[in-house]
Parts: structure tokens; sequence; C-alpha cells
């Protein structure tokens, strides 16, 4: 077989090997040495796979990632985001549909400490749903909004996903991070917006809460005061130079420490079901890394990315119907696969595309985050829809997805709007970098 | 089936004990890069060879905790195709997906060793502070053990279970 036949059997396999239920990491590891074998000599197949397990495990660049996962760890554990809620709860809940408001815009604060969709939905559901149901609030409603507006831990900075497209792309994290901010903003004006339009149609969805005095107003805003220091520490530290990305997340990550220690959050053992629990998953998005390297130095004696961006420069079709059918890919493959997995698999076959037709790569990242964001609240795999699954088990699962497609809607509104203005997304970094 | 719960329980046990370890590794990647960024931009001090121990703590760390990664399922897998296959089909591909990825962390393994003895050999050191990098490589092969011994336990499972299945 040649390289080019054997890099489209190692795709298809790949693929075979997903649905069986590899996992993704070790299926992507298992044929990238077996095509390298076939292409290389088992000698230098062998060889290649131990050296990329010790030069990714062992990569400073890549340290940022178990960082950033660990301060969202100790930021979710730490209580900040239930002062957070109770903040926007005391400005908002008293209006109709003001407790969806308060967790859309507790979520988007939250994003800004913590860079997972998973943790955001499973920290604000904890703490939203019992008081949404306290006050009679739809399921679908509810359940659907703290889904939905968990996904904003993935675009608002600090991200994850974000992180590792530009460690795989080699892009300045901090660019893609000052990206995300426009673009997170908007999404959460959006989020309240849907809720806002959903209640003017059914006032029964969502009744008003108690009121709240503006003292209690006042007061209550010094819940967001140590959110707001962390953002302004790892990201402001970030913009402004005062850290690399990997120094900011671990000065993040102990900013949380402390401030979870500081609330009496953090004893001993609750520390250590933290650490546990960032360390696991700092260890397989690492080895999807791991995994992704084999493949990719498969894929790249195959010459398959550079052939296909050759093909795909040759068609006869306006760049921007080939970036919608990119973000078609991304937005299927998202039905099926984890959105960090998706990116990473991907991005060895589609950046060179990107770059072939000179699109501006902060601006491709924070589309696919956007793309992502969709998969983690569609079926078969929604993340989020699991995490609040599991918090809100009496509700089945289909309610949940009817209540996440309005949500979805206004994702899917913003992600046309950044492909026909890709400024939102390009405007700060261009402003800030220029 | 009572030594394949005994065999299950072992690797549990070692697993769990090799992320301690793993554990303290990766606090410790937090508490450095802290004290090097205090050190440096409020004393002008920082620490010497904070990136060597940064990478080597990572590899470290990560390594620890492949074991009770695998066991407690944390890698990510595409979930929605082979629920629909027939029980038989499922239990056979099982099967065959844990046999690879036995066969993959044995070779893992393997060439971690290998690689440590390569690393011996050329007298590979840290690009700072220049500390020997092939005990790390071990470490990181022996971390993969506890991998490896799971990932059998789990084929012997699945084999079991097919048979189980056709009686």
């Amino acid at each position: 077989m040649s390289p080019e036949t054997t890099g489209i059997v190692g795709i298809v396999v790949l693929l075979v090997l997903f649905m069986l239920r590899m996992p993704v990491a070790f299926a992507m590891a298992f044929v990238g040495f077996v095509g390298f074998a076939y292409l290389n000599g088992l000698e230098s197949a062998l060889t290649l796979l131990a050296q990329d397990i010790f030069e990714t495990l062992s990569s400073y660049p890549l340290s940022v990632i178990p960082m950033f996962i660990l301060m969202g760890s100790f930021a979710y554990a730490s209580g900040i985001s239930q002062r957070l809620y109770r903040t926007c709860y005391s400005w908002f809940g008293q209006y109709r549909g003001g407790l969806t408001v308060a967790t859309v815009l507790a979520c988007s604060g939250f994003a800004a400490i913590c860079g997972s969709t998973a943790a955001t939905a499973a920290t604000m559901g904890g703490i939203a749903l019992p008081e949404m149901k306290k006050y009679n609030y739809d399921d679908k409603l509810a359940t659907g909004t703290v889904a939905s507006a968990g996904t904003l831990g993935i675009l608002i900075p600090p991200s994850t996903v974000l992180i590792v497209y530009g460690l795989l792309t080699e892009e300045s994290i901090g660019k893609l991070f000052v990206a995300g901010i426009i673009p997170g903003a908007l999404l959460t004006v959006f989020f309240v917006l849907t809720v806002i339009i959903l209640c003017m149609r059914n006032p029964e969805l969502a009744p008003p809460g108690p009121n709240t005095t503006i003292m209690e107003k006042i007061v209550s805003l010094g819940g967001i005061i140590e959110a707001i220091l962390l953002f302004l520490l790892t990201i402001g530290g970030l913009f402004l130079g005062w850290f690399s990305p990997t120094q900011a997340g671990s000065i993040g990550a102990f900013g949380a420490f402390l401030i979870g220690v500081f609330r009496k959050k953090l004893e001993f053992r609750r520390t250590i079901g933290v650490l546990t629990d960032g360390l696991r998953t700092s260890c397989m998005v690492l080895f999807i890394i791991v995994g992704a390297a084999v493949f990719g130095h498969f894929l790249a004696i195959s010459n398959i990315p550079f052939i296909l961006s050759d093909w795909v420069g040759s068609l006869p079709i306006p760049p921007m119907a080939i970036m919608g059918v990119i973000v078609l890919i991304y937005f299927v493959g998202g039905f099926f696969m984890d959105s960090m997995a998706l990116i990473i698999v991907s991005i060895p076959i589609f950046f060179p595309i990107v770059l072939k037709f000179n699109f501006d790569p902060i601006w491709f990242g924070v589309i696919i985050v956007m793309v992502g964001e969709m998969g983690v609240i569609t079926p078969p795999v929604g993340v989020n829809v699991f995490v609040i699954k599991g918090i809100a088990p009496r509700v089945p699962l289909q309610v949940i997805y009817m209540g996440i497609l309005p949500f979805l809607g206004a994702i899917i509104l913003l992600t046309a709007l950044l492909l026909i203005f890709p400024q939102i997304a390009t405007f700060i970094p261009n402003l800030m970098y220029s | 089936m009572a030594i394949l719960d005994n065999f299950k329980r072992f690797n549990e046990k070692v697993s769990t004990g090799f992320e301690w370890f793993g554990l303290a590794a990766f606090l410790l990647m937090m508490l450095l890069t802290t004290v090097d960024v205090i050190g440096a931009k409020l004393f002008l001090r920082p620490v010497d060879g904070s990136l060597d121990l940064m990478m080597i703590l990572q590899l470290v760390a990560m390594s620890l905790a492949l074991g009770t990664s695998y066991i407690t399922g944390r890698h990510v897998q595409v979930e929605f195709f082979t629920p629909l296959l027939p029980k038989l089909v499922q239990r056979i591909n099982r099967c065959f997906i844990r046999s690879l990825m036995l066969l993959l962390f044995i070779v893992m393994t393997w060439q971690l060793f290998v690689y440590g003895n390569d690393l011996k050999l050329y007298g590979e050191v840290s690009s700072t502070i220049r500390i020997p990098l092939y005990p790390f490589t071990y470490a990181a092969a022996v971390a993969f053990i506890p991998a490896c011994l799971a990932a059998l336990a789990k084929w012997i499972q699945a084999i079991i279970e097919v048979f189980k299945h056709e009686s």
C-alpha cells in the first residue's frame, strides 16, 4: 500500500476502534504505532512510541493543562460558585425567570475561573436546581438552562479546550483567551435573552422568587469579590506578561486552594479528593495528547494532511463554504465524541486547511470551541446532560434535551455571527497584540 | 472467579498506592511554580531548575495516575454504538478491545524501559540543572505496570464473560 492509502486506512481503522469503544487516547496511539511500523519499520515505531510518551508527559508547555485543571477543581470545591450564585440570586431572583438568569450569570462568572463545562454545570446544577424546584420552575427550563450555561466554561477564559488547541497549533494561549471574551459575553447575553423570551411567551415556566432589599443586594456583592480577584490575578497576570500560562495556572490553583482553606471548605480529605480528581482528569487529557502525537507522526509520514489541504485548496468552491463544511464536520462529530478529544484528533487534519486558506487561527480556535459547546449538550453523548441527569435523576433525559433546544439555537446563532463577523473574536487580540 | 477478584483487589491497592505518590508530585508541581513565581517577582530569587523539576514531576505524576484512571474508566470513549449490538457481540468486542489495550500497555511499558536504557547509555540530562533523565524514565515505566495488570484483569474478565454467555 502507498503511504497515502495507508493513511486513509489508518483513519478508517481509528474511527472503527472509536465505535468499538476503545478509549480515544489508546486507539490513536495504537493505530499511529501500527501505521508507523507498517510505513517505517517496527524498530522506528517502537522508538517513536516511547519517545512520544516521554516527550509529551515531560513537556513543560503542556504543564499548563494540569495547572488550569487543578485551578478549576479547587474553585469547584472552595464554594466560590455558591457565593456567585447567591449574589446573582439576590439581584435577579425576585423577577419572573430571575433564578434562571441568575444561573446563567453565575455560570458565566464561574467560567471565568474554571475551564471545564462539566465542572461548571455540576457546580451550578447542585446549587441552582434545588432553588428552581423550590419556586416551581419548569423542569425543562431549569435543567436546560444549567446544562447549556455550563458550556460557557470552555469559551470564557481560562478554557482547557483553548489551551490544548493553542498548544497543538502553536498559537498564543493569551491571544486565544482574549479572543474568547467577547463571544463568551455575547453568549451569556444570548442565553439571558433566551430565558426572557421563553418567560414572556409562557409566564408559568418561571414564577418570581422572594424579594430582597437593596441592602441585601449590596451586601451580596461581597460574594463575587474572590472570583473577580482570582480572575484578575491569573488571566490579568497572563495578559500583562507577569506570568507564563503554566505560572498563571499554578498561581490560580494556589489562590483557589487558599480561598477554600480560608472558607473552611477544604479539609484534608476533601483536598485529597480534589487533587485526585484533578490528577485523573489531567492524566486523561495528557494521554489523549500522547495518542495524538503518535497518530500525528503516522499521519505526517502518510502525507494525508498535506494532500488533503492541497486537494481542498484546488476545489472550485469559496473558502467560506469549505469552512462551513469543516464546522459541519465538527458539529456532527460533537454528537458522538467528547469535544476535547474531537479537537485533538482532528487538528492535524484540518489545521493545514485553515492555514492554506489564510483563515485566522485564533478565530478558528474560537469557532471550534463554539461547535464543541454544542457537542456537550447534544445527544447521544452530551456530557453536560448526563451531569444534570445525575443531579436531577427524576427529570427524564428527553426533558433535559428539550430544555436545551432554545439555548442550542442561541449557540448556533452566535456561531453563524462569528463566521460572518470574525472581528467578534479577533477584535481584542488584534487590539492588544498589534 | 475468586482468584480474579483477589487479583483485581490487589491491582486496585497497588494502583491506589502509586497514585498517592502521583498526588504528591501533582501537588508539588503547583507549589513549586507558586514558590518560583513569588521568589522571582518579589525577591528576584527564582527556584533554580524549576522548569526541569516541573517536567520531571509531570512525567512521574501522570504515569503514576495511569493505573487508577484506567481502572476507574476515566479515559474518554465513544459510547453510542456498542450498546446497539447484540449482547454476545458486545462481549466479544469487549474481549477484542481489551486485548488490544493489554498489548499496547505492555509495549508502552517495555519501550519506556528500553528508552530509559538509551537515555542512560547516552548520558541524557535535563537542560538547566543537569539531572540525569533515565531514573525518571524507569520510574515512569514502573508506574505503567499497574495499568498493565489492570488491563490483564479486564481482559481475563472479558474472556470469562464470553464463555459464560456461550455456556
